[in-house]
């Protein structure tokens, strides 16, 4: 793996651990090596490379939750992070005190694929392959005075031991890339961002085809200022891109089911969730049409959001958040499924050893339908077709959202025409999804970066569906 | 001299050793201790200490950067950030790490927040508060944060001191129905003053006028902001007024300095004071922090840089590096000469908002974006609170909002919160004309 961890010294502040009156403890350990760069109008600002490491010990005690973290590889440290959580866990005083799901013990070790090996490639081609992106991107006759790029890499070894006989030892291999434009045409300016990510070695720039995909994003934005009109306001058909299913999927399903939330365990933060206990939205509403499924899947393999064990030691599966319309299971970590007398489903992660683990999405996406993308427009009238998004947003009830289209086109008796400028559907999570009618084949996914916990924690996760048909919402 | 401190030395010396023109080594010996609650019960509380080395050195214009922890591995980790400048590329817009021997202000943190021994009870203070201001079946969530870090920092241009940074922070979010909710803050960089009971009794005020909201209306607004909505403007237009973004066209002051930007009233400066959880009395390359009067009467007079951005902009460093982008430290909008009730009474048909979350930008450098008010939304009839509202977004432009800022409270607070009060300011009540709101369909 290249990198490494101290198993023994994980191992010793368990077993220090285990000596105290504790109903359950953990620790954590992540060694990620990172590399990066930052460019800013083709111009290398700075290239980063760090190695950081150490362990958290998390203790249930008293029925309360202890945290401490360090990043001091010491015997003396292990003894000290064990004997802080354990005194943070009893200051708790809860009346309801916190029990985790009763989950079966794991010993295992898993990695991400990585075909070829990210520390075989050398800086100078981290490098060059940007830059000589850069140029392509400024060699296509468009002015683009803004351009900011990062990329990096990186590879975290973790191992996870808990009292219950679980020890799990993982590596994943991370790409990533970030890139904005500011394209200027007459005075007038549109922009753009597009992130990239994998789970795997360097043959993600293979698969990305990053230059031809910002080169053709610099020219939509320039067509998008010569040629894109206003639509008139109205009810209409709207056709989304998997950019902008994958968004919708992420905001106005993921994070409304994420039990936590719905516990309300992040509502002064990120927020509650329009779906809560003796609410009108529960499991087994109807949401969407029966179109409509949307499932979070850590297991694709390659994704952004992939893992195989959660970082409680739990098994990764596929959830099937909203099946056939209906809203059909939450996403669980081992506290909130013990809080709905359910399991977990292999929802907790972190980004880091010095952070808690928390209900987080993987992968979220629009299953695929039935439909040829032909006949997905064939049959409107009247309508937009937003392929791709610049602006959105969602309340904290993750139930009024608002999407601003920043490719897209007028569509008149199935075939597109021109295009138009920053289309925006404003409406509910219930209206959204009530409304989609068709959805096709083919699943495409976008890589981002998803915010949640306090400190934030920005984890990678992918988004992502087919092209869906929505009937008869309002654009304006 | 301390240990950490010749330690950081031993860094540069070490890295221009080895051939490194410029070096900065900065330490950061950080401890945190945070408290997450949430249904008025603790649901984990959190500690987490580092030590750890974070070093920047040039070479023929090629800059670098890596961290070392705990002073591990210290000689092979620059012999590799050494040949990694070696293999990396010109930056012709490097202007080199700021050059001199300064003498810093001595620094004001809060050594006691390293002993605090139980922070549960402040937020236990919070949470009553709350609940008797709006009833005892409240519902209340929030995290309490003490942090306090020790710098030292040295460059091998010169600048070379100790600093430490201490911050206390609690933010309580109530419900006083599953609909109706208020949300305060409070921040301090000391213990001493530091009231979690305010923060409370404010959330549980708005929480307990927000009940029975009806869904807001599309439409133009006068608008009174509560400070902490108007952290998030400040944020918004502070950030806006890094050197850094100006230069990606990430901000609406691109081509601004000079010119008029918002109402004649605005005056924004960015204050490093020993007030703010941002104090510090120097920045990434050890320039002293210094006041910056951004905006004066509704003129911008200056970006924010580091030494960097100042030689292309053919000006002086403002104390605020980052080594790769300049940051505001802590925004300060000065105070008005109207008391919060009189901008109320200026309102005939208009809103009172005391919150937002999640705003996103069209395009940074028009200023177009959205943003959604939570928590408190009231509407305002004849200079008076009349109902509680849901549902609403305002969407409008970042200069627009700037130049129909038509009155300021002399009042004002401390405000930072997550990610979207970022970074911490120090925010009065405005009212604002002709601000569009937005709703779903």
């Amino acid at each position: 793996m290249g990198i490494y961890v101290d198993k023994d010294l994980v191992d010793f502040a368990l077993s220090y651990a285990e000596g105290k009156k504790v109903e359950y403890a953990e620790v954590r350990a992540h060694n990620e090596k990172s590399e990066g760069l930052v460019m800013k109008n083709g111009v290398l600002d700075a290239y980063f490379s760090a190695v950081d490491s150490g362990f958290c010990v998390r203790i249930l005690a008293d029925g309360g939750i202890g945290f401490a973290s360090t990043n001091k590889w010491t015997r003396k440290e292990a003894k000290n992070v064990v004997e802080i959580a354990y005194k943070l866990a009893k200051t708790a005083k809860r009346k309801n005190k916190i029990t985790f799901a009763k989950e079966k013990n794991v010993n295992i070790s898993w990695e991400a694929e990585e075909k070829r090996k990210i520390e075989d490639v050398p800086v100078e081609t981290r490098i060059a392959t940007f830059t000589e992106m850069d140029k392509e991107l400024t060699s296509q006759g468009i002015s683009i005075p803004g351009r900011m790029l990062s990329a990096g890499t990186s590879l975290t070894e973790k191992y996870f031991v808990n009292t219950e006989g679980s020890a799990i030892s993982s590596y994943v291999p991370l790409v990533s890339a970030f890139g904005f434009l500011t394209v200027v045409e007459g005075g007038k300016s549109e922009q753009a961002y597009k992130q990239f990510g994998y789970a795997g070695g360097w043959e993600a720039l293979e698969k990305w085809k990053l230059t031809e995909q910002m080169i053709n994003e610099a020219k939509v934005l320039q067509h998008v200022i010569k040629e894109a009109r206003a639509v008139t306001p109205g009810k209409m058909d709207l056709v989304c891109g998997p950019e902008v299913t994958g968004i919708a999927a992420h905001e106005s399903c993921g994070h409304p089911l994420e039990a936590d939330r719905i516990l309300g365990r992040e509502m002064s933060q990120a927020g509650m969730s329009f779906i809560y206990p003796q609410g009108p939205f529960w499991l087994g509403s109807k949401i969407g049409s029966s179109a409509v499924n949307v499932i979070d899947d850590p297991t694709v393999k390659n994704s952004y959001g992939y893992y195989e064990y959660d970082d409680e030691g739990i098994k990764a599966r596929p959830r099937y958040l909203y099946k056939n319309g209906v809203i059909n299971e939450f996403l669980q970590n081992r506290e909130s499924a013990s809080k709905l007398d359910t399991r977990s489903n292999g929802s907790s992660r972190s980004v880091s050893y010095d952070r808690e683990a928390i209900v987080r999405m993987s992968n979220t996406f629009v299953q695929p339908g039935d439909y040829d993308e032909d006949e997905i427009f064939e049959d409107v009238k009247r309508g937009v077709y937003m392929k791709s998004f610049t602006e959105w947003n969602i309340d904290d009830k993750r139930f009024n959202q608002r999407y601003v289209g920043r490719e897209a086109y007028w569509i008149e008796n199935g075939e597109l025409k021109q295009r138009i400028a920053r289309p925006i559907i404003e409406t509910t999570t219930q209206t959204f999804w009530s409304a989609v009618d068709a959805v096709s084949k083919k699943v495409e996914y976008e890589a981002a970066t998803c915010g949640k916990g306090d400190p934030q924690q920005g984890i990678p996760v992918f988004t992502g569906g087919p092209i869906m048909r929505l009937r008869g919402v309002y654009v304006k | 001299m301390s240990e950490i401190l010749a330690k950081t030395e031993s860094v540069v010396k070490k890295s221009k050793a080895l051939g490194a023109d410029e070096v900065i080594a900065r330490t950061v010996d950080g401890r945190n201790r945070q408290v997450r609650f949430s249904n008025n019960q603790i649901d984990t509380s959190l500690a987490w200490n580092y030590l750890a080395t974070y070093i920047v050195l040039s070479w023929k214009k090629r800059v670098v950067a890596t961290q070392i922890p705990n002073f591990q591995k210290v000689d092979p980790t620059l012999k590799r950030l050494f040949e990694l400048a070696k293999v990396s590329k010109e930056n012709p817009m490097y202007g080199g790490f700021a050059q001199g021997k300064f003498n810093y202000e001595k620094s004001t943190a809060d050594k006691s927040i390293d002993s605090l021994e139980n922070p549960a009870e402040l937020v236990f203070e919070a949470i009553e508060a709350a609940k008797k201001e709006a009833g005892p079946v409240t519902n209340t969530g929030g995290i309490f944060l003490a942090s306090i870090a020790d710098i030292y920092q040295v460059s091998s241009e010169g600048p070379a001191g100790k600093d430490c940074r201490s911050a206390v922070e609690l933010s309580i979010r109530a419900f006083s129905d599953k609909e109706a909710s208020g949300h305060a803050v409070e921040c301090s960089s000391t213990l001493k003053g530091f009231d979690p009971a305010r923060a409370g009794k404010k959330a549980g005020e708005i929480a307990k006028q927000a009940k029975n909201p009806r869904a807001g209306m599309e439409g133009k607004y006068d608008v009174v902001f509560d400070p902490l909505f108007v952290g998030s403007l400040l944020g918004m237009w502070g950030s806006m007024a890094s050197a850094y973004s100006v230069m990606v066209q990430m901000s609406i002051f691109v081509d601004k300095l000079d010119k008029k930007v918002a109402s004649e009233i605005v005056t924004l400066r960015d204050v490093p004071a020993a007030y703010s959880i941002s104090n510090r009395v120097f920045d990434d390359e050890g320039v002293p922090t210094q006041e910056n009067v951004i905006i004066k009467e509704g003129k911008f007079k200056t970006y924010l840089h580091n030494t960097s951005t100042a030689k292309i902009f053919k000006t002086k460093t403002t104390g605020n590096a980052g080594i790769v982008s300049p940051s505001p430290w802590n925004i300060e909008m000065d105070p008005g000469d109207m008391k919060r009730e009189e901008l109320f009474k200026e309102v005939k048909h208009g809103l009172y908002l005391t919150n937002t979350w999640y705003t996103r930008f069209q395009n940074y450098a028009t200023g177009d974006f959205s943003t959604i008010p939570r928590d408190g939304i009231f509407q305002i009839e004849n200079g008076e609170i009349k109902q509680s509202l849901k549902d609403i977004r305002l969407s409008d432009n970042a200069l627009r909002m700037l130049k129909n800022i038509t009155g300021i409270s002399k009042e004002h607070q401390h405000v930072h919160w997550w990610s979207e009060a970022d970074p911490p300011s120090l925010s009065p009540y405005i009212l604002m004309k002709d601000v569009q709101i937005t709703t779903s369909k």
